[in-house]
């Protein structure tokens, strides 16, 4: 009886274990791009103006990164943000999947691998930029010119 | 009221003259930001004041006024806006002396 049961036991740990190791690969709703970047309708332009005034240190940071880069990566990066803003959220959704589940899937890593740190990798960031960015401007060049 | 508080920014030139010459101007502001009742992490409050000072220079910031409402969003919740203008001052007396005149234009 007590070894049925230990036996039943070490069979459902051995399952519960399994389980979370399936979806580990996946993306989440927050990672690896925050569900605030995935839901945001605001710009480019009004997200980054927003950064530059809530976390201006870390916007001071990616803007120094990003003037370190050749023009044809500046300019590669600049369009690849644009691209990824004008997707829906199940069009950004499914990109944190794809880049999420292979390394290779975001070209633009391999010539910068930062190139959207300013946008994915940091929750509070993508928090504070998307609480008040509806308050700038769609359209403000002066924030890749920094 | 506002007139008070560009004072303010304004008042602590004499301080910086008397403290001891660091050869670092980081520590320099940090210890007159501590006369002020603002700590927090001497590099980030540095970086602050430089981009204040940047965001004068190329115009993001246009007056006196928008550039101690940027200082006070940076700063501690319960920091007040006598601070922020205090460490405006601080940071435009350290790191770009040419604003200065920002300043005065937001006194008068």
């Amino acid at each position: 009886m007590l070894k049925k049961a230990g036996i039943a036991i070490t069979a459902m740990g051995a399952i519960a274990i399994c389980l979370p190791g399936v979806a580990s690969a996946d993306a989440t709703d927050d990672y690896p791009i925050p569900n605030r970047i995935l839901k945001t309708t605001c710009t480019v332009d009004q997200y980054m103006a927003a950064v530059r005034d809530t976390d201006p240190v870390y916007y001071e940071r990616y803007m120094t990164d990003y003037k370190n880069r050749p023009a044809d990566v500046q300019q590669g990066a600049r369009d690849r943000i644009y691209w990824f803003f004008s997707l829906d959220y199940a069009g950004r959704r499914q990109y944190s999947e794809d880049t999420a589940t292979n390394i290779y899937y975001e070209q633009m890593a391999t010539r910068w691998g930062n190139w959207a740190k300013l946008f994915f990798n940091n929750k509070g960031v993508a928090a504070h930029g998307t609480d008040v960015c509806t308050n700038y401007p769609p359209n403000d060049p002066t924030v890749w010119n920094w | 009221m506002k007139r008070t508080l560009v004072g303010i920014a304004l008042v602590a030139a004499g301080l910086v003259f008397a403290a001891p010459a660091y050869a670092d101007p980081d520590t320099d502001f940090a210890n007159e930001l501590h006369t002020y009742g603002i700590y927090g992490q001497k590099d980030y409050n540095a970086w602050i004041g430089k981009i204040a000072c940047k965001r004068l220079n190329n115009g993001t910031d246009q007056d006196a006024f928008k550039s101690a409402q940027f200082v006070s969003m940076q700063l501690d919740k319960d920091s007040n806006t006598e601070q922020a203008w205090q460490f405006l001052g601080a940071a435009l007396r350290t790191y770009c002396p040419d604003k200065l005149p920002v300043l005065a234009a937001a006194a008068r």
